[in-house]
């Protein structure tokens, strides 16, 4: 083989397989760093899921989303994830927000009744009308950042 | 006369409702975790979801879960992204649930602190594939929180997941599901 075919092709194996390294080690997405796609209310919010489940997540399925509220309650039950509910449509609709266990100073914090602006991966609607002992529901949002 | 009748009846009342209170009821949990496990002679793939929604019927038994299959944390987010994306359909179908029942209820003694075990038994819904499934469950009760543990297998093409066969040799046809929950007294 020519020198400067060989060249070539070393190059474009070494490019592969820096971009495989690459991929196979991408990082998780940086919810602090990352825009937010939407910046919404919590009670619009919930409204979205709750009218339409399946327009809601191709709308904010996955993506760093904004939301403004009032803290329901902390959830700290599960120490891999503590959480923080706030409140959705007033009644037995919420947005649950779980954090990093390096966020639960933060998460302590939180009080019950004041207004918050959190950030975080939309997940979905969890609960389910078919299931009589699940049928509350909340918008699930992951990797959550507290902003104010 | 009469007035004792009604009193005693209206005692009677309160005490089988605060009998009931006692043994019987609603237990929950938001903050329930399942991690899922994966062997090979190639590679592990572990997953964990600490956001599952979860109840049972102390009186009845009954027993249901519900979790957000994007809920599923894996270490590598390249997994994380073929989990949903390649292999879940996930923005699809969202959720995974469980219907079922335990089936030995009257064993466990919600208001006494030890470690009991039952059947469990029910409908385990993933990708809209519904499948009967098994399991012993170990329920351990301790100052009024239920502690739930049970594990089972899955095979991914029971529920229509494909996985292709570049890859079918790095993951199992039996998927270790585990759960452990911590079920409070729902108000």
């Amino acid at each position: 083989m020519k020198k400067p075919l060989l060249l070539l092709v070393s190059l474009l194996v070494l490019g592969a397989v820096f971009y495989a390294y690459k991929s196979y080690n991408k990082e998780h997405t940086n919810v602090a760093t990352t825009d937010a796609a939407e910046t919404i209310t919590a009670a619009d919010l919930f409204n979205e899921f709750d009218t339409d489940e399946t327009a809601a997540m191709t709308k904010y399925a996955d993506k760093v989303i904004q939301v403004s509220g009032t803290i329901l309650s902390q959830d700290l039950s599960n120490d891999k994830e503590p959480q923080i509910v706030i409140e959705g449509n007033g009644d037995d609709g919420f947005i649950r927000c779980g954090f990093k266990p390096s966020e639960l100073s933060k998460v302590e914090k939180a009080t019950p009744s004041t207004s918050i602006k959190i950030k975080g991966i939309c997940t979905g609607l969890n609960g389910s009308d078919e299931l009589d002992l699940l049928a509350d529901k909340d918008v699930v949002l992951s990797n959550c950042i507290i902003i104010e | 006369m009469k007035k004792i009748t009604i009193l005693s009846l209206a005692l009677l009342a309160i005490g089988l409702v605060a009998f009931k209170n006692h043994s019987g009821g609603i237990f929950k949990t938001n903050t329930g975790n399942i991690n899922f496990f994966s062997h090979t002679s190639v590679e592990d793939i572990a997953a964990d979801n600490h956001k599952v929604k979860s109840a049972f019927d102390a009186s009845s038994g009954k027993i249901q879960f519900s979790a957000l299959i994007k809920d599923f944390e894996f270490e590598k987010a390249l997994m994380q992204e073929h989990f949903n994306e390649n292999y879940m359909n996930s923005t699809k179908f969202p959720k995974t649930t469980f219907n079922g029942m335990i089936e030995n209820m009257d064993a466990i003694k919600i208001g006494t602190d030890g470690i009991y075990t039952s059947n469990i038994s029910g409908k385990l819904t993933i990708k809209d594939v519904t499948k009967d499934v098994s399991t012993k469950g170990t329920f351990t009760v301790k100052g009024g929180v239920v502690n739930a543990k049970a594990t089972f297998q899955i095979n991914p093409t029971d529920y229509n997941i494909e996985i292709p066969r570049v890859v079918s040799k790095k993951i199992s046809k039996d998927i270790k599901v585990s759960i452990d929950a911590d079920y409070t007294h729902a108000h």
